[in-house]
């Protein structure tokens, strides 16, 4: 089980998305735009972001960049889930650093495998570094 | 106090009956400005008040239909068990008090739309389940019926985005309204919709598809998924309206259908130029050597739109056959456009024959023409 930060600027579908993550046994916290987002990823650790493309002050593209870009929150999974499906915007957000993207309209159940998914590999790769250290 | 104002207006209207006639008209103009005034405003002050109170209680009302759409929806605990189809809602949740009122039940389809273009599969499935279940579909079939246009394409719109059917004899008239905004709906909804032939309004289309529309058909044929595509060359042959002829082109090149490659050359004796330019741009997408020598012989005949396209289309045929005309007309033109897209045709071949012409039209031509295929051999400029 993960602490889920849900940065989205569409009401119904934070809510909903909320509602399956929780379900699902996750802590989710959620920011309505990159200022709020970037408030509460100052405030708090959080195992995975989910983030929209297009929504007021930042983008998901500069989530994305100044979380990888900051050395304690390196390590966070980043998930892109957007309307926007042209290459250029996807190839960008994974350059920029993102571990996976979801074209809206999305499923569920491909939702919740994907999140299983990026907290197995992050923990894979955390075992890694342990051992190496 | 009512006499009061009778007498007073009487009295103003005795006084008026002496006035100029100039002064007349202007007072009679005052009068009505400031009556539109005082009545528009009431109107607006009207409308504010109702849409606060639409508002008002849309804010009680959202989280309610959002919560049982949740519980039912999202968090059902038989999603992903058993098929969409056997999931049943809870009784007490369909006959619900608050889905009597017309209001709530036109709240809740929009919001059910509103999360099915957020959530495919089994999620979208249950959506269009509860649409259903609840009746909405009765309530869109309804809207259909209205005479006001925009509650139709509201109708459409719905029905579309649930996947409802609409037969054919109620939508196929809709696809060749008068209206171009309920047209458009209409037609896009045809397409979505009908499985076997979903082009089948191209045959009683009399009304234009504006270019707008045609953008919004091609995103539409292009993103539904398992669309039956049929030869688009009987419309190209046998329609008699210019903008489904031309749309057709474009579908042509699309599905890059080759057998249609002889009633796209038919058009090329159509007595309009620029579906003779359509046609000429669709021979060069489908790469139709065929047509090569054809164009050739109609070169000198057609204006210089057709020109261009016939250029244009050589170089995107690029059968090497010939590289010898496109130079003629690179030097010999007096048209810079011809120049330019005969330079550009002879570099579209990239072989090495045209990579010596293209030498060759350097040493032989003036400052200019060097230009010209300088600024074409640049691969940054398109």
């Amino acid at each position: 089980m993960a602490t889920i930060l849900l940065i989205e600027d569409d009401d119904i579908m934070l809510k909903a998305i909320r509602n399956i993550l929780t379900r699902d046994g996750h802590e989710v916290l959620s920011a309505k735009d990159g200022k709020e987002a970037f408030d509460k990823l100052d405030n708090a650790q959080y195992d995975i972001v989910m983030s929209d493309l297009m929504m007021p002050y930042a983008n998901g593209l500069e989530v994305v960049s100044r979380l990888r870009n900051d050395p304690n929150r390196r390590h966070v999974g980043i998930i892109i889930c957007s309307s926007v499906g042209n290459e250029e915007t996807i190839t960008e957000a994974f350059r920029l650093g993102a571990d996976d993207y979801l074209k809206k309209p999305i499923m569920a159940g491909e939702l919740l495998i994907r999140i299983k998914k990026l907290i197995a590999n992050r923990n894979a790769g955390a075992k890694l570094v342990t051992k190496k250290k | 106090m009512f006499n009061d104002i009778v007498t007073l207006i009487w009295t103003a209207y005795d006084k008026f009956t002496f006035l100029p006639l100039f002064i007349q008209i202007a007072l009679a103009f005052i009068i009505i400005a400031v009556a539109a005034t005082i009545t528009s405003y009431i109107v607006i002050m009207f409308r504010r008040y109702n849409a606060y109170k639409v508002d008002k209680r849309m804010n009680i009302m959202r989280p309610q239909i959002e919560e049982i759409i949740t519980d039912q929806v999202l968090i059902n605990e038989n999603l992903e068990r058993i098929p969409v189809d056997e999931i049943e809602f809870d009784p007490a949740t369909l006959n619900n008090i608050i889905f009597k009122k017309a209001w709530v039940r036109q709240a809740t389809i929009d919001i059910l739309i509103s999360y099915r273009k957020n959530f495919r599969g089994e999620v979208g499935d249950l959506l269009r389940k509860l649409y259903i279940d609840l009746g909405l579909t009765k309530d869109s079939f309804d809207k259909l019926k209205s005479l006001r246009w925009e509650r139709k394409i509201k109708a459409v719109v719905e029905l579309t985005q649930m996947d409802i059917q609409i037969s054919d004899v109620t939508i196929l008239p809709l696809t060749n309204s008068t209206n171009p905004a309920l047209r458009a709906a209409a037609r896009n909804a045809y397409i979505q919709l009908s499985k076997n032939e979903p082009f089948k309004f191209f045959d009683i289309a009399t009304e234009p598809i504006l270019p707008w529309d045609q953008m919004e058909l091609y995103k539409i044929i292009t993103t539904t998924k398992d669309i039956a595509v049929p030869n688009f060359s009987r419309w190209v042959s046998y329609s008699t309206n210019k903008s489904v002829v031309s749309f057709c082109l474009k579908l042509i090149a699309h599905y890059d259908q080759q057998s249609a490659i002889p009633s796209v050359m038919d058009l090329l004796n159509n007595k309009d130029h620029y579906f003779r330019a359509d046609a000429i741009a669709c021979l060069g997408k489908l790469s139709a050597e065929v047509a090569e020598d054809r164009l050739i012989r109609i070169y000198n005949t057609q204006p210089i739109m057709c020109q261009i396209e016939i250029l244009s289309t050589l170089g995107k045929i690029a059968s090497g056959k010939h590289l010898e005309f496109l130079k003629q007309e690179f030097l010999y033109s007096s048209n810079f456009d011809i120049r330019m897209n005969a330079a550009r045709a002879v570099i579209a071949h990239n072989t090495p024959a045209s990579r010596a012409m293209i030498d060759e039209m350097m040493e032989e031509t003036h400052e200019e023409n060097k230009v010209i295929i300088r600024h074409c051999l640049n691969p940054l400029l398109k």
